[in-house]
């Protein structure tokens, strides 16, 4: 397993656990915006970068020298 | 209700309503230039899919920088629905929100290693003379009503009535924003087709959908702030009619407008914010407004 691939599902475990216990606790409002600043994004891209297709090992080379860069 | 849930379905509602919104402006904007396009419910649906989507990080752009904006981005206008729908709090959070959206349009384009995105950041920094009539709006607010809170701005208007009818020149300045963070806005300097899709060119798959979610809801909340501050206490119903209503009139301005070259769209937003700004001090002064 990659590394970055690892910190997602550390990222991910943790944001929903300090989520979920907002829900179920009934925290201080600052620390209650301050999860939700934070958490709600992290939640919502560590997931996505665990979702997201990754390009075949022969390809990769391609997808990362995009058309639009190097100039 | 806890308030933790009462964030989440905020931040749900802002990002469900925002993409519909938005996939409403691409339908109006097809019709109006005769096309068919496509259904109302594409832009949510390209949101997910893009989760989905094969996703590389290019080679040149700075990693942590390249991911880390795309997540300040949602950051930011998750503050911005606490602020608003939620606390109901201060007008000037919301200008810092604003504020903070100009930089990572700068950030994004810089970070990305690409021309075309570093073009368009260049343009977002000429872009934020979109910020002065918008400052001028809120002070305009404060003068009236003698608060930055939306709470209380929203019990002034319904103890005197809308400020739209007070004070429509600093609504007019207000509504200028809308239209230059609408999609395909005669201002939309940072987005010109020139540019390819200008600061977000590199940011594909996985990180253009963590961006259309962040796009929705800052669409959602700049809505939702203009019609709290100009139009009173709205429920539901009243919040819908008139989110339809500003996506339905931008989307027909932004059909039938071009872009403006980048030295054209700021002297036009300089000048009709000039003109609200002294429009209303002179409303002020000659006793119209109260």
């Amino acid at each position: 397993m990659d590394s970055q691939k690892s910190l997602c599902i550390i990222l991910l475990v943790l944001s929903t656990i300090a989520i979920l216990a907002c829900l179920v606790i009934n925290l201080e409002a600052w620390i209650v915006y301050d999860v939700a600043i934070f958490c709600i994004p992290l939640w919502v891209l560590s997931l996505g970068l665990l979702t997201m297709a990754k390009p075949a090992p022969e390809d990769e080379e391609e997808r990362v020298k995009e058309p639009f860069t190097g100039y | 209700m806890n308030l933790m849930a009462n964030i989440l379905i905020n931040v749900i509602i802002a990002f469900l309503a925002g993409s519909l919104l938005l996939g409403l402006h691409r339908k109006i904007m097809a019709r109006v230039q005769k096309r068919p396009g496509p259904p109302i419910v594409q832009n949510l649906i390209h949101s997910l899919k893009f989760f989905f989507k094969e996703t590389a990080i290019p080679k040149t752009v700075s990693k942590v920088f390249y991911i880390g904006i795309t997540f300040i981005l949602a950051l930011i206008w998750v503050v911005g629905v606490i602020a608003g729908p939620v606390a109901k709090d201060s007008l000037l959070i919301l200008f810092g929100v604003y504020a903070v959206y100009k930089i990572v349009e700068h950030n994004s384009g810089s970070s990305s290693g690409s021309p075309y995105g570093k073009l368009s950041c260049v343009r977002a920094v000429l872009s934020a003379a979109t910020e002065l009539p918008l400052f001028a709006a809120i002070v305009f607010v404060y003068l009236i009503t003698g608060t930055m809170n939306i709470g209380e701005i929203i019990a002034y208007q319904s103890a005197h009535g809308p400020l739209i009818f007070t004070i429509p020149l600093a609504a007019v300045m207000f509504f200028m924003l809308i239209i230059t963070k609408s999609p395909y806005s005669p201002f939309a300097i940072t987005k010109d087709k020139a540019l390819i899709s200008g600061f977000e060119t590199e940011h594909f798959g996985l990180l253009r959908g963590f961006m259309h979610f962040s796009e929705a809801i800052a669409w959602y909340v700049m809505l939702w702030v203009f019609l709290t501050i100009f139009f009173g206490p709205l429920n539901a119903v009243g919040y819908l009619i008139g989110m339809i209503a500003i996506t339905f009139i931008t989307a027909f301005i932004n059909a039938t407008t071009p872009i403006f070259s980048p030295n054209h769209s700021v002297m036009t937003q300089i000048t009709i914010g000039a003109i609200c700004f002294f429009g209303t001090i002179v409303m002020i002064f000659t006793g119209v407004v109260a």
